[in-house]
């Protein structure tokens, strides 16, 4: 396939092996034409390109590695939400303690591997490739923590649960802010669902409590978001929070009123009047 | 660009304190022993505000713990976040500043279309370096104060950062016939490898906006009679081309850049091939009895 010209060529080539060999790459991807040059192939220019193909290189492979990295915490993360929502009346110890596992799974197995490829300046540089499978793994923890004792799990308290993940010396994987708001922001999404499912359970007062949670965390946002960096994407998360909120609250109002048979219709926000007239059987 | 997550020393007291103010329930998930994990910890910790836990009608211990800690916490964010705030406002102010001087910068290196080269020109457009330097310059001070963030940032100088990368390279190669390194750009702009560097892919981007002015240069240097533009210009984005063929480009921005400059490259050969059949070239023979129009 190469070229008799791209064969004389490389022996010409006083570059390392690497470059040689890169250079190789580059002739084959541009499908055996030659480059096209005037000058040779020492050239300065190519001396200074020699240590930017490696630079990229280094740097388009660790971004694979992080999303990569980034999308098995990010469904791994999903399943222990899913497995926090099988929790019902009956089972409620076995499911949380199957998701509590699911959990360490997920930051022993997962989150490790992010926290290795992240450090230094590139805790910043590559926060696109990671920020969705962090703002899910905040997700799940703070789900879990929630439905296990009732209070919100703290950033410190998650960066706190990272730090053995790390060797001594190197720096390691801390959450910012930022991923965490956002997270939390996801997490009353799925309060919202859980507390209707609560609901249908019966276990009123649980849903209460979920609803005053949710309130206190939609308040507290509402001074940090225009003050968050690029909050187009927080923005939008509120609003959606809103409606998770007073989805709750109209759940919860129409219990208050109608009692414990109130089943409501999932993902409607209007209260459910056809029972109205069967209130009366119990 | 080490030391990222070098903390914010003087808002943090010793460790104790820190533990003390957390409410008791977060002490056990403090790290123990090591400071610099420690003081990692107190980099993603949100700083201690100064004033006291809102205060919250009292319930149980525990819930009252709770809810204060809860607060605690947002408020910190508050703190933090409003600091980061106001790095990012004087960034962009400063922003602004270094647009200004590139905008002079371009303007003074567009007059090298109108007429063959000259030193005037090349001159004033040197000058504007300094003042992109002093710019720059105070970029790197507010950075100073929150080291490892260069990348949180980023966005808001990288455009222009683009730009003044094709400036200089732009004036460098009128001045020199060569291309600017990229070790020799970071240090006319004053920056250098530590806190606050010069991107490389900022960098490779800069020399394909350079590329894009190169046909017009290259037209207008013929209409004004200088006719071994061409062949210098041919050779040059030639190389320059052939060296970005040997990256391994993803499809990002800076790939669109790169195959922009193929065209680039197709218009100065065009120039070239019209200017050298009509042997208008210095070299090229000169049948001015021979051929008609």
């Amino acid at each position: 396939m190469l070229h008799v010209a791209c064969g004389r060529r490389l022996l010409s080539f006083i570059m390392t092996t690497k470059t040689q060999h890169l250079h190789r790459i580059a002739t084959i991807q541009g499908f055996g034409k030659k480059p096209r040059t005037l000058t040779t192939d020492d050239s300065p220019i190519r001396v200074e390109f020699a240590q930017h193909v490696d630079y990229l290189n280094h740097l388009n492979d660790k971004r694979e590695r992080v999303v990569k990295a980034s999308r098995d915490v990010t469904m791994n993360s999903k399943k222990v939400i899913f497995q926090v929502h099988r929790m019902s009346k009956e089972n409620r110890e076995e499911t949380l303690a199957k998701a509590e596992n699911d959990l360490a799974a997920v930051t022993n197995q997962y989150m490790s591997k992010l926290v290795k490829e992240l450090h230094g300046t590139d805790f910043w540089k590559l926060r696109r490739s990671y920020t969705f499978a962090v703002q899910e793994y905040v997700e799940a923890a703070t789900l879990f923590r929630f439905c296990k004792s009732g209070t919100l799990l703290n950033l410190a308290e998650i960066n706190a649960s990272l730090l053995p993940l790390t060797e001594e010396s190197i720096e390691p994987l801390q959450i910012n802010v930022l991923d965490y708001l956002l997270g939390l922001a996801d997490l009353t999404g799925e309060l919202m669902r859980l507390a209707i499912g609560r609901i249908s359970d019966g276990e009123i007062e649980y849903a209460e409590k979920i609803c005053q949670f949710v309130r206190d965390i939609y308040r507290e946002l509402t001074l940090l978001v225009p003050i968050m960096d690029d909050n187009f994407e927080m923005k939008k998360k509120m609003e959606t929070m809103l409606q998770s909120l007073v989805k709750i609250e109209n759940a919860c109002f129409s219990v208050h009123v109608r009692g414990s048979e109130y089943i409501p219709l999932l993902g409607s926000a209007d209260p459910d009047y056809s029972f109205l007239g069967l209130a009366d059987t119990e | 660009m080490r030391g990222a997550f070098r903390v914010v020393a003087p808002l943090f007291g010793p460790s104790s304190a820190v533990s003390s103010r957390l409410s008791p329930a977060l002490a056990p998930f403090l790290p123990r022993n090591p400071p610099s994990p420690l003081r990692r910890l107190l980099s993603a910790l949100p700083p201690m505000s100064d004033h006291s836990p809102a205060a919250t009608p009292p319930s149980a211990a525990v819930s009252l713990l709770e809810s204060s800690s809860f607060e605690k916490q947002f408020d910190d964010f508050r703190v933090q976040l409003e600091e980061s705030g106001n790095v990012r406002e004087r960034i962009r102010a400063v922003v602004m500043e270094v647009e200004a001087a590139v905008r002079v910068m371009h303007s003074s290196l567009l007059l090298v279309h109108h007429t063959a080269p000259n030193s005037e020109v090349l001159d004033k457009a040197r000058a504007q370096i300094e003042v992109l330097k002093g710019v720059f310059h105070k970029l790197t001070d507010i950075l100073r104060d929150s080291p490892g963030q260069y990348y949180r940032y980023h966005g808001d100088w990288r455009s222009e950062t683009q730009t003044s990368v094709s400036l200089i390279a732009f004036l460098h190669w009128l001045e020199t016939g060569n291309l600017l390194v990229h070790a020799e750009a970071e240090k006319k702009l004053g920056l250098d490898n530590s806190e606050f560097g010069l991107d490389i892919e900022d960098y490779l981007i800069g020399l394909c906006f350079m590329s894009n002015e190169l046909p017009r240069y290259v037209v207008n240097q013929v209409t004004a009679g200088n006719y071994d533009c061409p062949r210098k210009v041919l050779m040059f984005l030639t190389d320059l081309h052939a060296a970005f063929r040997m990256l391994n480009l993803r499809n990002d921005f800076l790939r669109k850049k790169f195959d922009g400059m193929k065209y680039d490259l197709r218009r100065v050969e065009e120039v070239y091939y019209d200017v050298k059949i009509r042997g208008l070239g210095p070299g090229d023979s000169i049948p001015e009895q021979n051929t008609q129009a």
